[in-house]
């Protein structure tokens, strides 16, 4: 005990700096986390009075019971994979082409053509999207009816609905990915490629066995961070189909709001919990797995 | 004594005479808007003439954040005086927090209410209590592009036969005169939850049914020969027929009005408060008719729909309560009546003077249309918002695969709700 608090004097300035901000974390990011598990556990129509009535697990009991909730849930898990693995991989693709020596001429205006997006308010970006795959003025369908292609039922059915959301969302982030892939690939140790040419590798046994040992890194922090922005999706449904057609697009952030705007505050909460809880554990879980891998 | 110090004592005095000791402000929380505030602004100076130093603010709020701030305050003992709204709202607050007012009392002693009819009543109750003053009557009424009508060779559609050969004309025959097949029969909207049951309440009370779900015993109509009709067409037309945009499936209200004010649709809703806006030249510039729905059966007749009712309500814990309950009767005075009709587009007494308004707005103000009202059944059966939700679900899934038969679709749709509405009612 007493050893911490040496630790912690010796230290003190960086505490001193630090504390301002721990604060304000407890504050705006602990504190609200904890009021929201809070209200889970009381009744709606008393969440917001001064003593509210307990109801221990009953709103988890109902949410989990729910068989709208249930699919939602396998809903978000489904989106969320494939938009992880879309988004990294085509970040990692297109970080990697523009690295490359392939693409030397207007390398920077492709760099920021794909960056644009990400600082594109996301809500004008779905709008437009949404006008894209109109079927009654969109330039997708315009341009298919141009080529003699039948037409794409995008957002008005529940087989391509989410595929179209993908593809916005794709748009929207995977320049934001693919900077953290350039960043890592700029500060790799190029001597090791050197080496592995000199010991006879390919192009393929260099890029697997020396290049992306090196951007393991940005891989891990990619993937979690997308892992948490798909499994929390939310804008985009409520901008581009919300949760429809037929609630093919219904995820559990949405689920759980339409909850809130009922008043039904035990429920929607409840349903949020479950969802930090997976945002949690999935999350760590590959964090730990990644950084086990990378110890090897 | 100086003579600036004198002048000033002697201001001072005066304004301790004349203002009065009982100053008191009243605060109003709704959700209408700019309008809603020129309106409570209006209604504030009229009262003020009877009640001096009695002034009246108005905030307006999101509908969203309205819910939330209204059962935040009313829970925690921090009420606004009054509150204003659509009647299920109201009783969403009361469900929520218990703190309504009961204004059985207030609305018995009014002796000039003879305009508020059986049904504006009726919405009033809930739980045995009146939760609100009826103050503002929400009408829905068929709207159709004149210079379409003309341009196709039509009359405003009478009958469901009619508007079918209408919509079948302004989709296939160019209404719009810019040369592309960019045209369709109706705008509609089905998006939010809620939203599609909106839509069918309007094909179901204008055709003059009474209920479109359940009616007051319990018992699920949809497939009742009459209602089944009603129903089969309006699914089709959100299908089969092709009659509405192809992305209306995810259009919530501001996508359907994009399709109207943008010149895409021919028919349409048109409720008491779109009025003003699309008699102004940059919007429909008064281009359009306003008549009742499209009658479904010769033997009944079609009606325009009341599809609403926005009232006052008093928290039980409002800081000024008495003169909360004072300025809430006299919301039903000629005087704010005219302000409402002036400034929202909508009221309950019919003795008020519309001279100014535009045809179409007349139309309303006047309740020339035979008026039917929406069967207010969530003020009866408690579960019924949990049913309308799966009345929901089960159409719009049926609207994103469109069955070959729809009559099948129909008796299974009504088999379940009545298995739903057992359920729900043991609770």
């Amino acid at each position: 005990m007493s050893a911490a608090l040496g630790e912690i004097w010796r230290n003190r300035i960086f505490y001193l700096f630090a504390l301002p901000f721990a604060v304000l974390t407890i504050l705006f990011g602990v504190w609200p986390i904890v009021l929201s598990i809070e209200v889970s556990f009381t009744a709606s129509a008393t969440a917001l009075k001064p003593s509210p009535t307990w109801v221990g697990w009953a709103n988890y009991a109902t949410v989990l019971a729910d068989p709208l909730f249930v699919a939602s849930l396998g809903r978000t898990l489904v989106y969320t994979v494939l938009s992880v693995v879309a988004n990294v991989g085509v970040a990692l693709g297109l970080a990697v082409l523009f690295d490359s020596t392939l693409l030397k001429r207007g390398n920077l205006f492709f760099r920021l053509a794909v960056f644009l997006p990400v600082v594109t308010p996301d809500v004008a970006g779905y709008v437009v999207w949404r006008w894209l795959y109109d079927r009654s003025f969109g330039a997708f369908n315009a341009a298919l009816a141009g080529l003699g292609l039948p037409a794409f039922t995008g957002l008005s059915s529940p087989d391509t609905a989410t595929l179209s959301l993908l593809l916005a969302e794709l748009w929207h982030h995977t320049g934001f990915y693919m900077i953290i892939f350039l960043a890592n690939l700029a500060i790799r140790d190029r001597a090791l490629e050197e080496a592995a040419v000199i010991d006879g590798a390919d192009a393929w046994q260099r890029w697997r066995w020396v290049i992306l040992p090196q951007i393991r890194p940005a891989l891990i922090i990619n993937t979690v961070y997308a892992l948490i922005q798909f499994l929390k999706t939310f804008t985009v449904v409520v901008v581009m189909t919300k949760g429809g057609p037929n609630d093919a697009t219904n995820f559990v952030s949405y689920y759980a709001w339409q909850l809130f705007d009922q008043g039904r505050y035990g429920e929607a909460t409840a349903m949020a919990t479950v969802l930090f809880g997976l945002v949690v554990v999935l999350s760590l879980g590959v964090f730990v797995f990644g950084d086990r891998e990378a110890a090897r | 004594m100086s003579i600036v110090s004198k002048i000033f004592g002697a201001v001072a005095l005066t304004a301790a005479a004349v203002v009065p000791v009982n100053a008191q402000q009243l605060t109003v929380w709704h959700d209408l808007g700019d309008n809603g505030i020129k309106w409570f602004e209006a209604m504030g100076a009229e009262y003020a003439k009877t009640r001096p130093g009695i002034t009246v603010r108005s905030l307006s709020f999101p509908t969203d954040q309205w819910f939330g701030r209204v059962i935040g305050a009313l829970n925690t003992d921090t009420a606004p005086d009054l509150i204003f709204n659509n009647y299920e709202r109201v009783i969403r607050i009361e469900t929520q927090t218990g703190k309504v007012e009961d204004l059985a009392p207030v609305l018995a002693g009014i002796a000039d209410k003879a305009f508020l009819g059986e049904d504006d009543l009726r919405v009033a109750g809930f739980r045995g209590k009146t939760i609100i003053l009826p103050i503002q009557r929400v009408q829905m009424g068929f709207g159709v592009r004149k210079s379409w009508l003309d341009k196709v060779g039509e009359k405003f559609p009478n009958t469901w036969e009619d508007a079918e050969r209408v919509a079948e004309a302004f989709r296939d025959r160019d209404p719009d005169g810019n040369g592309k097949a960019d045209t369709f029969g109706f705008a509609l909207e089905a998006a939010k939850p809620r939203d599609l049951i909106h839509m069918l309440d309007l094909f179901v009370f204008g055709s003059g049914l009474r209920h479109t779900l359940i009616d007051p015993q319990g018992a699920i109509v949809v497939d009742e020969p009459a209602h089944a009709k009603v129903l089969e067409e309006f699914l089709k037309t959100y299908s089969t027929y092709r009659f509405v945009a192809p992305d209306t499936i995810n259009h919530s209200f501001a996508e359907m009005y994009q399709v109207i004010e943008g010149g895409r649709a021919g028919m349409f809703r048109v409720g008491d408060w779109n009025v003003k806006k699309w008699d102004g030249a940059n919007v429909l510039a008064g281009d359009f008719l306003v008549g009742p729905w499209p009658k479904f059966a010769a033997d009944r007749d079609n009606a325009v729909v009341i599809a609403g009712m926005r009232g006052v309500a008093v928290p039980s814990n409002a800081p000024n309560k008495a003169l909360a309950i004072d300025f809430a009767k006299f919301m039903l005075s000629k005087a704010a009546q005219q302000a409402s009709l002036d400034n929202v587009g909508a009221a309950v007494r019919k003795d008020l003077d519309v001279s100014a308004l535009s045809p179409r707005a007349q139309y309303f103000a006047r309740a020339e249309g035979r008026l039917v009202a929406y069967d207010f059944p969530e003020s009866i059966h408690e579960f019924y918002p949990e049913l309308e939700a799966a009345y929901h679900r089960r159409l719009l899934a049926g609207i994103a695969n469109p069955p070959a038969d729809w009559k099948p679709f129909i008796a299974e749709t009504a088999k379940e709700m009545r298995d739903l509405a057992a359920k729900l009612a043991k609770k």
